[in-house]
């Protein structure tokens, strides 16, 4: 595709002279990406007085960075090595090695998948994960799910993020630009954007441009080598769209293909036997949407981009975005810190993009181990970044952190075992995340899933007393706070508090008479309190 | 006579409609043919010419839905739940009875001596008529008006057997009732149970029933016809289906059922006046015609209808076919083709 | 830092001075719309949901004597000059209460965004996930000293039960519907047996206790969401008699009938009338390509029947004054009939009706051309539709809600109810 020429007709020179100024201002590139974190998020506590939250404990640390690495709570083994071990180096050591478990890939995958496709679809989720598996950058992957890929694997996964909004092209237009550019452009559908100067219907029908001859034909997305957009203004006027990027750079292409219905009707049989044949249809020679990688990722108009995937990146983390809403990226609502998220931007796109390498620098700052739990009277907003933000786990998250929290803590004791134990509980408890929604912004657990804990059937497995179970264990331990001080840390990863001790005590020793059906109800109680529902 | 052979069988002509065209009947001493319309006249039409004139008969205010030609007259019955007795050549009323039945009537049959008109409705009632006076003389009552599932139950088709003895009705849930034409009396219950689907849960609601029954020519046989068992009761998607009986026995004696590419509802059976094979017709948003042999029990040939075929009428020499439906009217041959163009049609197959 | 400080004076309020706002940022706003709490008091909706496209020729807006009117006569109704379906005669005698529109343009024909549509009142937008009909209502009539759930989904057949949207978007789980699909009983409503009445409460305080304790110096909605589901398990448990219809006198549930459809419309009306302020119960699946009459005999019988006995029955408790009484579907179907005697989507020109609370009964609104191809007269979309039914019940449907900073209106702006139907 770097073979067509592009033409640029105007460009945004406002933020170019931004884009240069800032420059000069950011921390240089060879800072690590925790420092840059902690001195702009610290900069700014600063300018407000803004006292942050304390680093929290190694129990703490180490749970929500399992969590957010690999998606799963530690078991009791994991915890006691962490914390016991003197190594100043531990946290590193384990983010790296976290990094490198298969399971930080799957996790990324299903996250993005997420964000990326309709409930209930996951073939994108493959690709994501092979893609991710194989090193490639998210300009890789936007390429490939954006144009396509079909000289390499997995292409019609890839694709499905275009395929599954074909027949709406404003849909597909949309979501391009709110999930890969952070930017919504729906309300310029119909009118220039109410809000936001610089969106205008032409952006609108601009972005729109890139899809209009793109169709779906059989399994693969093809496209034709002519075909426009007309729009007509609030004052009724008809105009053709350019092919037009936010940043308002337009590309000049050569004159569409003009077919006579000879042609048109050869060019039809051909997709039908393609489509017949399960192949592919040859891109034009000018492709529109190979247009859009291009600008899209091009130095002057790669702004977009890569504050989005920084800004995604940065919530999917930290709990909140730079910029809030999260498709909401534009200069009426700017980000919370700009030059935190200039210079992650430019450290992104330095670095190909890589998101294994964004996550790592995210979670080693000191701004990550903040606790949750603010001291004083007056809780910083959430922009301030003063303290971490309780996180709903995703139905993956919840489904293991159930799984695993309600399995005796000694079936993973065994070091040479714990691994594959593990994994497979995890595995055979997959079927539950169809039970959860996946937390979006605002999200709120519905009394569903209060119901369905507190009565069903299915549930009661995971609280009673057997010998694979939490409860069993429990059970086989007489002194009541010893019982207490185990069940704790397997379901919450860290030691008892004196007010649980003795109210969890006070539980049993009111039931002395059916002790194991308290240990029962006692675990029911430690696995659907909020604390294992969240990481924080 | 009646050396038609269906290997021949080929369309002729068809002519537009705007509407459909449910009902027709042919007089075979005349060639007078009258059709029943969607549109709720009767109208005399010749399909043989081109541009065929229909001639009106306006009288019913709802779908034609039953068509006789007792000789003297045309007797049409309707959705709007009456009788109209015609004059043939003035196109006028002679008699109309204003609520023949208590719900929608949805066909019409002539005894072999043309003396009685039996009519069926969703009162779930057959009666039979003095085809001269309009008497009402007997009523046949013993279907099911509601189903088990509580939806209404439909009564869509009846026959006389050629002897004069026997008559048959066919209802929404499958039953087919044997009855004494003389006595009136019930003489024997079967079923085609797969003709009728209800979906208790995809869909919750049903689709099919027995849509036509004719029996055999020596009045031994019944046949009836429908559609299969249905997945997605949204869609006439399954094939046709026929059935055969020994009346005597209440045995079945086959089940005919054609190729998936022939879907829909048998709207009509016509025996060969042999017995040896039957003709089908029917369809869903196509239709066709398919051509059955009774003694080796085995579908010898179905091709394309121009449209879904409500109704065909065979000439009594077995050699011209009338058929009526979806916006059109066709006429088939059993003729052979001039040999060229025979060459053609095999070289094409 | 100058842009910081202009986000800060943005957000306003406790934001401004840096601190967290209070986790339920709606039910601030609800506080404020007090002033309409009079006007709402008591109102409820019942959603009878014809999925798959009922078809408004066989129902509110025959076309008798033309080729697309199909085998069904029109008879009069209870309202001079009005005629309707004669499938539909027992409805034909009770107009007095209802009003039929008989021009919604819609323009969606697939099941999917036809229902999503006629869910939400308004086309999807991305990250941005409006809340469907039931959930605004649930919010805004729901009282929360009430212990019955405030939103009750009943769609038990399979197909097109995935269009069938209730989703509480951004007003949050809380307004999420009780969506029941095998059973006319929510699933996880009673306590098992292996757990007496008393473990089961004191367990329940066990968890809250830990909870609170973990939530102290925390801040965050979804927390608070978590709790408060929890909180509201046991008052949900105590209304489970509500749809046990053994409780009900053999009288009237004959008068409903045995059919699914009929037994769940008896439930819904004891929900109702224990001030469940929404329900909606569906029936599927209408979809008739194939056999159209067929399928609308068995099934306009069937609505006609549970319908007026229903409305019959919510008049004589006195409750249909507070009650309104809707009955909606994604789409209509083609005047034209096709070669499987079946009519397709169509979503050009359709019908609905309102009964009962609010509504100026007796009324038709619009008309549709001879053939029922297009709005004649008096179009409207799905806007105007659920402008008209909250308006009914009380709802300002120019309220606005904030998510973030951002104001959404109940309704698309510009639109507004259809005052000729209104009391």
């Amino acid at each position: 595709m770097n073979k067509f020429v592009l033409l640029v007709v105007s460009l945004s020179t406002i933020g170019l002279l931004q884009a240069a100024l800032q420059a000069q201002d950011l921390l240089p590139s060879e800072t690590t990406i925790e420092e840059a974190v902690d001195h702009y998020i610290q900069a700014e506590q600063a300018t407000g007085n803004i006292q942050p939250a304390s680093q929290v404990d190694d129990y703490i640390l180490l749970r929500r960075t399992m969590l957010d690495l690999i998606g799963r709570i530690p078991t009791v083994a994991e915890v006691e090595a962490y914390v016991t071990s003197k190594d100043p180096q531990k946290r590193v050591k384990l983010v790296d090695r976290l990094i490198q478990q298969p399971e930080f890939i799957e996790q990324l995958a299903y996250d993005l998948n997420n964000i990326l496709a309709p409930a209930g679809k996951t073939d994108l989720e493959l690709y994501l994960a092979d893609a991710l598996d194989k090193g490639k950058g998210w300009d890789h992957i936007f390429t490939d799910m954006i144009y396509g890929n079909y000289e390499e694997e997995m292409p019609k996964q890839a694709m499905q993020f275009v395929n599954l909004r074909i027949n709406d092209l404003d849909n597909l237009s949309n979501a391009t630009s709110a999930l890969f550019f952070g930017v919504n452009i729906s309300c310029a559908k119909c009118h220039d954007h109410p809000l936001v100067s610089e969106w205008t219907q032409a952006h609108f029908y601009g972005m729109k441009s890139f899809f209009n001859r793109s169709f779906s034909n059989g399994d693969f997305v093809a496209e034709r080598a002519y075909g426009e957009i007309k729009y007509a203004t609030t004052s009724g006027e008809q105009l053709d769209a350019q092919l037009m990027f936010l940043t308002g750079s337009v590309i000049e292409e050569p004159e569409p293909v003009i077919l006579d219905d000879e042609a048109k009707k050869k060019e039809k049989a051909d997709f039908e036997q393609l489509k017949k044949d399960k192949k592919p249809v040859p891109a034009p020679e000018f492709s529109r949407r190979a247009q859009l990688i291009q600008i899209a990722l091009r130095e002057n108009d790669r702004d977009y981009f890569a504050k989005n995937l920084a800004n995604r990146m940065w919530n999917r983390i930290y709990g909140y975005g730079l910029v809030m809403p999260l498709d909401q990226m534009h200069p009426e609502n700017p980000p919370s810190h700009p030059d935190l998220l200039d210079w992650l931007a430019r450290d992104t796109y330095a670095n190909g993009y890589d998101i294994q390498r964004l996550v790592r620098g995210l979670v080693l700052s000191k701004t990550y181990s903040q606790s949750s739990v603010y001291q004083g009277a007056m809780r910083p907003a959430e922009f301030w970044f003063a303290t971490a933000n309780v996180k709903p786990m995703s139905p993956r998250q919840y489904a293991a952190a159930l799984a695993l929290a309600s399995r005796n803590p000694a079936h993973f004791d065994d070091p040479n075992e714990a691994a594959s134990r593990i994994q497979n509980e995890v595995k055979a408890h997959r079927g539950w995340e169809r039970k959860f929604v996946v937390p979006g912004e605002r999200f709120q657990v519905s009394v569903d899933e209060a119901l369905l804990f507190s009565n069903a059937n299915e549930f009661k497995d995971k609280t009673k007393v057997a010998n694979d179970r939490l409860g069993g264990e429990l059970a086989a331990i007489e002194s009541n706070e010893e019982m207490v001080q185990r069940a704790i840390k397997a379901v919450y990863s860290r030691p008892a508090t004196a007010e649980e001790l003795e109210a969890i005590s006070a539980y049993v020793e009111a039931r002395g008479d059916r002790r194991e059906e308290a240990i029962s109800q006692i675990v029911w109680a430690l696995l659907t309190s909020s604390e294992l529902r969240f990481n924080h | 006579m009646f050396q038609a052979d269906p290997k021949n069988f080929r369309e002729l002509r068809t002519t537009n409609r705007p509407d459909i065209i449910l009902r027709m009947t042919r007089n075979d001493d005349t060639g007078e043919m009258f059709v029943g319309s969607s549109d709720a006249k009767v109208y005399q039409v010749d399909p043989m010419v081109e541009q065929p004139e229909f001639v009106p008969m306006e009288g019913h205010t709802s779908y034609v839905m039953g068509l006789v030609d007792t000789g003297k007259y045309i007797v049409s019955g309707s959705y709007d739940k009456s009788l109209i007795w015609w004059n043939k050549e003035t196109k006028e009323q002679v008699r109309r009875i204003e609520m023949a039945h208590d719900r929608w009537i949805r066909n019409l049959t002539v005894t072999p001596d043309h003396k009685f008109v039996l009519s069926v409705a969703d009162d779930m009632v057959c009666k039979i008529w003095d085809a001269e006076t309009g008497d009402l003389v007997r009523t046949l009552d013993s279907h099911i008006k509601v189903t088990e599932h509580g939806f209404p139950n439909m009564l869509y088709a009846v026959a006389v057997s050629p002897d004069g003895k026997l008559v048959a009705t066919v209802d929404r849930i499958a039953k087919i009732k044997i009855w004494d034409f003389k006595t009136g009396e019930e003489i024997k219950e079967l079923e085609a149970p797969k003709c009728y689907t209800w979906d208790p849960k995809a869909r919750i609601h049903s689709i099919g029933g027995i849509r036509s029954v004719t029996f055999s020519p020596d009045s031994t046989k019944v046949a009836v016809g429908g559609i299969g068992q249905i997945g997605n009761v949204d869609h006439l998607a399954a094939a046709g289906r026929v059935e055969l009986f020994d009346v005597a026995s209440g045995d079945k004696i086959h089940m005919f059922e054609g190729d998936d590419k022939h879907k829909g509802l048998v709207e009509q059976i016509i025996f060969h006046p042999s017995g040896k094979w039957l003709i089908a017709v029917g369809g869903d948003h196509g239709g066709w015609v398919q051509f059955m042999d009774v003694e080796k029990k085995e579908v010898i040939k179905q091709l394309k209808a121009p449209m879904h075929v409500h109704q065909m009428v065979l000439t009594s020499d077995f050699k011209t076919a009338f058929g009526v439906g979806h916006n059109r009217l066709a006429v088939w041959s059993f003729e052979a083709e001039a040999p060229v163009e025979e060459k053609t049609e095999e070289a094409a197959g | 830092m100058s842009v910081n400080s202009d986000r800060r004076r943005f957000l306003g309020g406790a934001a401004a001075a840096g601190v967290a706002a209070s986790s339920m940022n709606l039910d601030i706003l609800k506080a404020e719309s007090l002033s309409n709490e009079l006007k709402k008091s008591g109102k409820r909706v019942l959603l009878l949901w014809l999925a798959g496209g009922a078809s408004q020729l066989e129902t509110w807006d025959p076309k008798p004597g033309r080729l697309t009117g199909g085998p069904y006569q029109a008879i009069q109704t209870s309202l001079p000059g009005v005629q309707i379906s004669e499938l539909m005669p027992k409805m034909a005698t009770r107009l007095h209460n209802t009003a039929i529109i008989r021009s919604l343009n819609t323009q969606i024909g697939d099941h999917g965004g036809g229902a999503r549509l006629m869910h939400l009142g308004r086309r999807d937008e991305p990250n941005l996930t409006y809340p469907d009909m039931g959930s605004v209502l649930a919010r805004e009539l729901g009282r929360s000293d009430l212990q019955v759930p405030d939103y009750v989904s009943f769609y038990t057949a399979t197909e097109g039960r995935g269009n069938a949207v209730g989703q509480p978007g951004f007003l949050g789980a809380r307004y999420a519907p009780m969506f029941l699909t095998t059973d006319n009983k929510p699933a996880n409503l009673s306590r098992l047996e292996d757990i007496t009445d008393l473990d089961h409460k004191e367990r329940a305080d066990l968890r809250q206790m830990l909870s609170n304790r973990f939530a102290k110096g925390r801040v965050s909605e979804s927390l608070g969401s978590h709790n408060v589901a929890y909180g509201r398990v046991r008052g949900l448990m105590s209304s489970e008699k509500l749809f046990d219809l053994s409780e009900e006198p053999q009288k009237v549930k004959d008068r409903y009938g045995n059919s699914l459809f009929a037994q769940q419309a008896l439930v819904a009306r004891r929900l109702i009338e224990a001030g469940t302020p929404f329900v909606k119960v569906a029936r599927a699946w209408w979809d008739s390509h194939g056999q159209n009459f067929e399928t609308h005999l068995e099934m306009v019988t069937e609505l006609d029947h549970v319908m007026s006995t229903l409305l019959e029955d919510l008049e004589e408790r006195g409750l249909l004054e507070d009650t309104l009484v809707v009955t909606l579907a994604e789409f209509g179907r083609t005047p034209t009939i096709n070669a499987s005697l079946g009519r397709d989507h169509f979503a050009r020109a359709w019908s609905a009706s309102l009964t009962g609370c609010g509504i100026k009964g007796g009324t038709v609104f619009g008309a549709t051309d001879e053939d029922g191809q297009h709005v004649k007269d008096n179009e409207i979309g799905a806007a105007e539709m659920f402008a008209t039914i909250y308006k009914a019940v009380g709802i300002d449907p120019h309220h606005e809600y904030f998510v973030g900073s951002r104001p959404i209106p109940l309704v698309d702006p510009g639109t507004h109810a259809v005052e000729e139907v209104l009391a």
